[in-house]
């Protein structure tokens, strides 16, 4: 099977070429890129790399989301458009259990990604038959509400994924022996993404594939808030 | 193939030579920022995804045409919410990069002027009064694809002020539709300021305007007079027209030309469709004065394909590089 993956979930950006579990190309960039401009370029230099084309393509995998609202729309468009036009398979992974897949097999892994005011996208994965499991589904929650979460699992089993300064200072207050990996050293790699994806459910309706943003829009939030209901007979978008 | 996601449109259109519409699919999301009040740009970027790679589909099952017959595809690249821009570049880039296909990126402004492509053969130098809820602008097009601006808005684009006095009316976003209906049958009685008619330039300015309205309108409500509220409209859109008007014709003293087009949201205005037609005959001007039908007023696909295609045989592609510009003007290509 050959794979071609993709995220810029967050600021890093990765593409990789995999064929039959191989890597045979591999870009990562950490250097501050815009996504929106290196993506396609990237994809096609990754490709070229592995002398092959995208037409030899057999699975799309994207990393979906959570993760920067505008960054994850971006190549989820690109993934579902080039799974739409080209007929090809399209697999979206959790770009939280892409970030867990760096951390040690034998720990309970909670990758997180700030949103800021002591706020995360966070879930809980254990490795399992060489398969990482997800047990605790991703979501947005504050720190304090996940430290909860995780009161059944020993401090010494945790390893938090993907840190930054002031989520892993709320850590070390909790847990002062947790394993923590830095934002720096946790960059997610599509390689990565190319393995899970293998062994993930493809999607079947590629036009209704959207990101996981995991958070309503202020707007939508604050519509809610007053008590507002969503009408299911109102279609919100409709061809003119 | 063209792509348009500036706003809250998802529209892709399959257009040959520039000037036939095999298929022109928007997707609109009004009622989503209806609950809103206008405009929410995240909210907007959210549904581009959703609705992107069915809008592709559509067009071309209704042009019946297959990737194989297209010559190229082109996008909007700006100006607009930046959010909204990059779903359509991203979808584009991957169309042409998918099918080896040249890429165009298109000025959505340059776009609403060639909307007139599909009425009439254009003549240049030709006129264009570009009016919407983000442009109020006059620009002189003197050759295919040249663009000098000679006029532009100092402040609230026509459309917006059009929502802006909707809101204190009560009505519905996009309220421009409902403000013509209301001004036709009301009367203008208020006289509200005509701003910067006097001035010897071709710039506007409706944010005066818009400040009396309002003000007229909060100080009924204090003293609790019942306002006639198609006199407001009638009288807003009055000095509307007359802004729009003058600064339109004193454009086309100084710059001679045979056509005028008037494209945009607002170029769907009733009111201003009639009093453009009355002056011209006036005045005794040999101009055509040429509108885009209803459906090529807003914003749509159709458009960029037409001005894409002056593009394609110039030969001016773009690469996979092309991003966002949400502030792009024509002075800046
Ligand atoms: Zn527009």
């Amino acid at each position: 099977m050959k794979i071609l993956a993709f995220d810029t979930s967050n600021k890093p950006l990765s593409v990789a070429v995999v064929v039959d579990g191989k890597i045979l190309a591999h870009i990562e960039s950490t250097e501050k890129k815009t996504h929106s401009v290196s993506l396609l370029p990237d994809i096609k230099d990754t490709l070229k790399k592995s002398n092959l084309t995208i037409n030899d393509i057999d699975l799309i995998a994207v990393a979906k989301g959570p993760g920067s609202y505008t960054g994850v729309r971006i190549a989820v468009t690109v993934a579902k458009t080039l799974a739409d036009t080209l007929q090809k398979k399209l697999v979206g992974v959790s770009s939280l259990e892409l970030l867990a897949a760096d951390g040690d097999e034998s720990h309970v892994l909670v990758p997180l990604m700030d949103a800021r005011n002591d706020n995360a996208f966070a879930g809980v994965y254990i490795h399992k038959d060489g398969k990482l499991v997800n047990v605790l589904a991703d979501q947005h929650t504050s720190m304090e509400k996940l430290f909860d979460t995780l009161k059944p699992y020993q401090e010494s089993e945790l390893e938090f994924v993907n840190a930054t300064p002031r989520l892993q200072e709320l850590i070390q207050n909790q847990y002062p022996n947790a394993k923590v990996i830095m934002s720096e050293d946790s960059l997610p790699d599509a390689s990565k993404l190319a393995k899970l994806a293998e062994t993930t459910k493809p999607v079947s309706d590629v036009d209704n594939f959207i990101p996981t943003y995991l958070r309503l829009t202020q707007a939508e939030h604050d519509w809610y808030a007053k008590g507002h209901k969503e009408d299911k007979n109102v279609s919100y978008v409709e061809e003119i | 193939m063209s792509f348009e996601s500036s706003c809250d449109e998802t529209s892709v259109a399959v257009i040959k030579n520039g000037n036939e519409i095999l298929s022109n699919i928007i997707a609109t999301q009004i009622k989503s920022h209806q609950r809103f009040g206008g405009v929410v740009p995240e909210v907007a970027s959210r549904h581009h995804v959703e609705e992107i790679t069915t809008c592709i589909n559509m067009a071309l099952d209704e042009a019946k045409v297959g990737y194989e017959d297209l010559d190229a595809v082109a996008v909007t690249y700006g100006p607009g919410l930046v959010g909204s821009l990059l779903i359509g570049i991203m979808a584009a880039k991957t169309v042409a990069f998918a099918h080896d296909l040249p890429l165009i990126k298109v000025n959505h402004l340059a776009g609403h002027i060639y909307s007139a492509n599909f009425v009439t053969d254009l003549k240049y130098p030709f006129m264009a009064l570009l009016v919407s809820g983000g442009h109020t602008e006059i620009v002189s097009v003197t050759a295919p694809g040249v663009f000098h601006t000679l006029g532009d808005t100092r402040d609230d684009a026509v459309g917006e002020a059009y929502d802006k006095i909707g809101r204190i009316l009560g009505i519905n976003y996009p309220a421009g539709k409902k403000v013509d209906q209301m001004a036709a049958v009301g009367n203008d009685v208020f006289d509200f300021p005509r701003a910067m008619v006097q001035e010897d330039n071709l710039d506007f300015s409706f944010s005066g305007l818009k400040s009396a309205v309002i003000n007229r309108v909060h100080h009924a409500d204090q003293i609790h007079e019942d306002l006639n509220k198609d006199d407001v409209a009638a009288s807003f859109q009055g000095a509307v027209l007359d802004i729009l008007t003058n600064k339109t014709f004193r454009a086309l003293k100084q710059h001679p030309v045979n056509q005028l087009i008037v494209a945009g949201g607002v170029s769907a205005n009733q009111g201003l469709r009639k009093r453009l037609a009355e002056e011209i005959e006036k005045r005794n001007l040999d101009i055509e004065l040429v509108f885009p039908p209803l459906r090529l007023c807003g914003d749509n696909a159709a458009m960029i394909g037409a001005m894409a295609q002056i593009q394609y045989d110039k030969g001016d592609f773009a690469d996979l590089t092309v991003n966002a510009d949400p502030s792009l003007d024509f002075d800046m290509e």
